[in-house]
Protein backbone atom coordinates (compact mmCIF):
# COMPACT_ATOMS: atom_id res chain seq x y z
CA UNK A 1 0.00 0.00 0.00
CA UNK A 2 1.03 3.38 -0.67
CA UNK A 3 -0.33 7.12 0.65
CA UNK A 4 -0.59 9.84 -2.63
CA UNK A 5 -0.64 12.50 -1.29
CA UNK A 6 -1.76 16.49 -3.25
CA UNK A 7 -2.92 19.57 -1.85
CA UNK A 8 -5.76 21.44 -4.11
CA UNK A 9 -7.19 24.48 -2.45
CA UNK A 10 -5.62 24.67 1.04
CA UNK A 11 -6.88 20.65 1.09
CA UNK A 12 -4.60 17.89 1.46
CA UNK A 13 -6.32 14.70 -0.64
CA UNK A 14 -4.70 11.38 0.70
CA UNK A 15 -5.24 8.50 -1.94
CA UNK A 16 -4.37 5.11 -0.44
CA UNK A 17 -4.10 2.66 -2.92
CA UNK A 18 -3.95 -1.43 -2.91
CA UNK A 19 -4.90 -3.12 0.58
CA UNK A 20 -5.93 -1.07 3.53
CA UNK A 21 -5.41 -3.97 6.43
CA UNK A 22 -3.80 -5.13 9.64
CA UNK A 23 -0.48 -5.48 7.82
CA UNK A 24 -0.50 -1.87 5.87
CA UNK A 25 -2.72 0.02 8.73
CA UNK A 26 0.09 1.25 10.62
CA UNK A 27 1.65 3.20 7.38
CA UNK A 28 -1.48 4.49 6.55
CA UNK A 29 -2.28 5.87 10.04
CA UNK A 30 1.48 7.43 9.76
CA UNK A 31 0.41 9.09 6.44
CA UNK A 32 -3.19 10.21 7.98
CA UNK A 33 -1.17 11.58 11.03
CA UNK A 34 1.96 13.39 9.74
CA UNK A 35 -0.84 15.09 7.11
CA UNK A 36 -3.58 16.10 9.94
CA UNK A 37 -0.76 17.89 12.02
CA UNK A 38 0.32 19.60 8.98
CA UNK A 39 -3.08 20.90 8.21
CA UNK A 40 -6.96 20.84 9.36
CA UNK A 41 -8.51 20.77 5.82
CA UNK A 42 -7.71 16.78 4.77
CA UNK A 43 -10.25 14.77 2.15
CA UNK A 44 -9.34 11.01 1.73
CA UNK A 45 -9.96 9.38 -1.51
CA UNK A 46 -11.05 5.67 -1.52
CA UNK A 47 -11.06 5.15 -5.22
CA UNK A 48 -7.82 2.99 -5.24
CA UNK A 49 -7.71 0.55 -2.64
CA UNK A 50 -9.27 -2.94 -3.09
CA UNK A 51 -10.83 -2.87 0.30
CA UNK A 52 -10.58 -1.41 3.66
CA UNK A 53 -10.55 -3.66 6.48
CA UNK A 54 -11.83 -2.91 10.41
CA UNK A 55 -7.70 -1.95 10.47
CA UNK A 56 -7.91 1.02 8.36
CA UNK A 57 -11.77 1.92 9.42
CA UNK A 58 -10.24 2.32 13.15
CA UNK A 59 -7.77 4.76 11.69
CA UNK A 60 -9.84 6.79 9.62
CA UNK A 61 -11.97 7.02 13.15
CA UNK A 62 -9.41 8.32 14.86
CA UNK A 63 -8.88 10.79 12.05
CA UNK A 64 -12.11 11.97 12.12
CA UNK A 65 -12.01 12.18 16.34
CA UNK A 66 -9.04 14.21 15.80
CA UNK A 67 -9.91 16.76 13.17
CA UNK A 68 -13.40 17.10 15.22
CA UNK A 69 -11.29 18.13 18.61
CA UNK A 70 -8.85 20.66 16.77
CA UNK A 71 -11.73 22.28 14.53
CA UNK A 72 -10.59 20.42 11.70
CA UNK A 73 -12.59 19.11 8.67
CA UNK A 74 -12.46 15.75 7.40
CA UNK A 75 -14.27 14.33 4.34
CA UNK A 76 -13.97 11.14 2.66
CA UNK A 77 -14.57 11.56 -1.03
CA UNK A 78 -14.54 9.02 -4.60
CA UNK A 79 -15.97 5.99 -2.43
CA UNK A 80 -16.60 3.17 -4.72
CA UNK A 81 -20.33 1.18 -4.22
CA UNK A 82 -18.94 -1.85 -2.37
CA UNK A 83 -16.41 0.21 0.27
CA UNK A 84 -19.10 2.67 0.82
CA UNK A 85 -21.61 -0.55 1.89
CA UNK A 86 -18.75 -1.00 4.55
CA UNK A 87 -18.76 2.17 5.83
CA UNK A 88 -22.51 2.32 5.72
CA UNK A 89 -23.14 -1.05 7.84
CA UNK A 90 -20.39 0.18 10.54
CA UNK A 91 -22.64 3.40 11.21
CA UNK A 92 -19.84 5.87 10.09
CA UNK A 93 -21.73 7.48 7.13
CA UNK A 94 -23.84 9.24 10.76
CA UNK A 95 -20.74 10.28 11.66
CA UNK A 96 -18.34 11.36 9.37
CA UNK A 97 -18.70 13.65 6.02
CA UNK A 98 -18.79 10.90 2.64
CA UNK A 99 -18.49 13.21 -0.77
CA UNK A 100 -19.00 11.24 -3.95
CA UNK A 101 -16.14 13.71 -5.65
CA UNK A 102 -14.03 16.35 -4.42
CA UNK A 103 -15.83 18.77 -6.34
CA UNK A 104 -18.52 18.22 -4.20
CA UNK A 105 -16.81 18.06 -0.97
CA UNK A 106 -15.52 21.89 -1.00
CA UNK A 107 -18.36 23.25 0.46
CA UNK A 108 -17.28 21.84 3.84
CA UNK A 109 -14.06 23.04 3.73
CA UNK A 110 -15.13 26.56 3.55
CA UNK B 1 -9.11 -24.78 -2.34
CA UNK B 2 -7.14 -25.53 1.00
CA UNK B 3 -4.82 -22.80 2.34
CA UNK B 4 -2.16 -23.33 4.80
CA UNK B 5 -1.48 -19.67 6.27
CA UNK B 6 0.87 -18.90 9.22
CA UNK B 7 0.13 -16.66 12.35
CA UNK B 8 1.73 -14.01 10.47
CA UNK B 9 0.26 -10.25 9.54
CA UNK B 10 2.43 -10.88 6.29
CA UNK B 11 0.11 -13.47 4.96
CA UNK B 12 -2.47 -11.66 4.27
CA UNK B 13 -1.19 -11.09 0.97
CA UNK B 14 -0.52 -14.25 -0.07
CA UNK B 15 -4.12 -15.06 1.09
CA UNK B 16 -5.60 -11.97 -1.13
CA UNK B 17 -3.59 -13.81 -4.29
CA UNK B 18 -5.01 -16.90 -3.58
CA UNK B 19 -8.41 -15.79 -3.22
CA UNK B 20 -8.59 -13.51 -6.19
CA UNK B 21 -7.19 -16.89 -8.31
CA UNK B 22 -10.23 -18.84 -6.66
CA UNK B 23 -12.69 -15.95 -7.45
CA UNK B 24 -11.62 -15.70 -11.17
CA UNK B 25 -11.88 -19.64 -11.50
CA UNK B 26 -15.34 -19.71 -9.79
CA UNK B 27 -16.76 -16.75 -11.94
CA UNK B 28 -17.37 -14.84 -8.78
CA UNK B 29 -17.94 -11.07 -9.12
CA UNK B 30 -15.56 -8.08 -8.54
CA UNK B 31 -17.86 -6.81 -5.69
CA UNK B 32 -17.88 -10.50 -4.28
CA UNK B 33 -14.44 -10.49 -4.71
CA UNK B 34 -14.51 -7.73 -2.50
CA UNK B 35 -16.85 -8.90 0.12
CA UNK B 36 -15.50 -12.27 0.40
CA UNK B 37 -11.49 -11.09 0.88
CA UNK B 38 -12.70 -8.64 3.51
CA UNK B 39 -14.52 -11.47 5.55
CA UNK B 40 -11.20 -13.35 5.25
CA UNK B 41 -9.02 -10.78 6.24
CA UNK B 42 -10.96 -10.01 9.52
CA UNK B 43 -10.92 -13.77 10.15
CA UNK B 44 -7.37 -14.40 9.72
CA UNK B 45 -6.21 -11.46 11.20
CA UNK B 46 -8.38 -12.72 14.19
CA UNK B 47 -6.64 -16.00 14.61
CA UNK B 48 -3.03 -13.91 14.05
CA UNK B 49 -3.87 -11.51 16.90
CA UNK B 50 -5.33 -13.88 19.49
CA UNK B 51 -5.29 -17.61 18.64
CA UNK B 52 -1.23 -17.76 19.78
CA UNK B 53 -0.65 -15.62 22.50
CA UNK B 54 2.79 -17.71 23.38
CA UNK B 55 4.16 -16.38 20.02
CA UNK B 56 5.89 -19.03 18.06
CA UNK B 57 4.97 -20.01 14.81
CA UNK B 58 1.91 -21.85 14.11
CA UNK B 59 -0.24 -22.91 11.00
CA UNK B 60 -3.59 -23.17 9.98
CA UNK B 61 -5.96 -24.01 7.59
CA UNK B 62 -8.84 -22.23 5.71
CA UNK B 63 -10.87 -24.15 2.99
CA UNK B 64 -12.17 -22.05 0.57
CA UNK B 65 -15.16 -23.73 -1.50
CA UNK B 66 -17.95 -22.81 -4.00
CA UNK B 67 -21.09 -25.03 -3.03
CA UNK B 68 -23.31 -24.98 -5.93
CA UNK B 69 -24.21 -22.57 -8.22
CA UNK B 70 -24.53 -19.84 -5.44
CA UNK B 71 -22.49 -20.01 -2.29
CA UNK B 72 -18.97 -19.92 -1.30
CA UNK B 73 -18.15 -21.33 1.76
CA UNK B 74 -15.36 -20.30 4.09
CA UNK B 75 -14.03 -22.84 6.86
CA UNK B 76 -11.21 -21.70 8.91
CA UNK B 77 -9.79 -23.70 11.49
CA UNK B 78 -6.72 -23.32 14.58
CA UNK B 79 -5.16 -24.66 17.22
CA UNK B 80 -4.74 -21.84 18.85
CA UNK B 81 -6.51 -21.06 22.64
CA UNK B 82 -10.30 -21.53 22.59
CA UNK B 83 -11.72 -18.45 21.07
CA UNK B 84 -15.12 -17.20 19.99
CA UNK B 85 -15.14 -14.05 17.69
CA UNK B 86 -18.78 -13.97 17.59
CA UNK B 87 -19.23 -14.18 22.00
CA UNK B 88 -18.39 -10.26 21.23
CA UNK B 89 -20.98 -7.48 21.38
CA UNK B 90 -21.96 -5.69 18.38
CA UNK B 91 -20.50 -2.17 18.15
CA UNK B 92 -23.04 0.80 18.70
CA UNK B 93 -23.36 2.04 15.21
CA UNK B 94 -25.87 4.82 16.67
CA UNK B 95 -23.08 6.57 18.91
CA UNK B 96 -21.54 9.97 18.39
CA UNK B 97 -18.08 10.67 16.75
CA UNK B 98 -16.57 11.40 20.09
CA UNK B 99 -18.00 8.08 21.99
CA UNK B 100 -17.61 5.55 18.75
CA UNK B 101 -15.41 2.98 19.68
CA UNK B 102 -13.79 0.58 17.08
CA UNK B 103 -13.96 -2.53 19.17
CA UNK B 104 -16.02 -5.72 17.34
CA UNK B 105 -15.99 -3.84 14.44
CA UNK B 106 -14.28 -6.17 12.58
CA UNK B 107 -16.80 -9.31 12.86
CA UNK B 108 -19.67 -7.08 12.97
CA UNK B 109 -18.67 -6.32 8.96
CA UNK B 110 -18.25 -10.19 8.65
CA UNK B 111 -21.80 -11.18 10.14
CA UNK B 112 -23.49 -8.23 7.65
CA UNK B 113 -21.93 -9.27 4.57
CA UNK B 114 -22.48 -12.81 5.31
CA UNK B 115 -25.59 -15.25 5.47
CA UNK B 116 -24.16 -17.92 8.20
CA UNK B 117 -21.78 -17.62 10.22
CA UNK B 118 -21.02 -20.11 12.93
CA UNK B 119 -18.50 -21.50 15.62
CA UNK B 120 -17.50 -24.55 17.27
CA UNK B 121 -14.93 -25.47 19.21
CA UNK B 122 -13.63 -29.68 18.60
CA UNK B 123 -10.67 -31.51 19.06
CA UNK B 124 -8.92 -28.50 20.47
CA UNK B 125 -9.48 -26.66 17.43
CA UNK B 126 -11.42 -23.42 17.12
CA UNK B 127 -13.36 -23.79 13.54
CA UNK B 128 -15.04 -20.88 12.16
CA UNK B 129 -17.57 -21.45 8.95
CA UNK B 130 -18.66 -18.62 7.23
CA UNK B 131 -21.14 -19.03 3.87
CA UNK B 132 -21.99 -16.18 1.48
CA UNK B 133 -24.36 -16.19 -1.48
CA UNK B 134 -22.50 -15.16 -4.93
CA UNK B 135 -25.89 -14.70 -6.76
CA UNK B 136 -25.13 -11.50 -9.09
CA UNK B 137 -29.12 -10.05 -9.60
CA UNK B 138 -27.58 -8.03 -12.35
CA UNK B 139 -27.09 -10.41 -14.30
CA UNK B 140 -30.08 -12.77 -13.51
CA UNK B 141 -31.75 -9.92 -14.41
CA UNK B 142 -30.40 -9.53 -17.87
CA UNK B 143 -31.18 -12.88 -18.29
Amino acid sequence: MEVKSTTTDGVTILTPTGRVDTSTAKAFESAVMDAINANKKIAIGFNEIDYISSAGLRVVLMAGKKLQASGGVLVLINMPDKIFTVFKMSGFDKILKICPSFEESKPFFN
Amino acid sequence: MLISLKNDVNEIARLCDEVKKFCEENGVSDEKYHDIVLILDEIVTNVINYAYPDGGTHTFTLDLRKEGDDRISMKLSDDGIPFDPLARDNPDTESSLEERQIGGLGIFIVKQLSEVVEYSRTDDKNHLSVTVSVLNNNNQQKQ
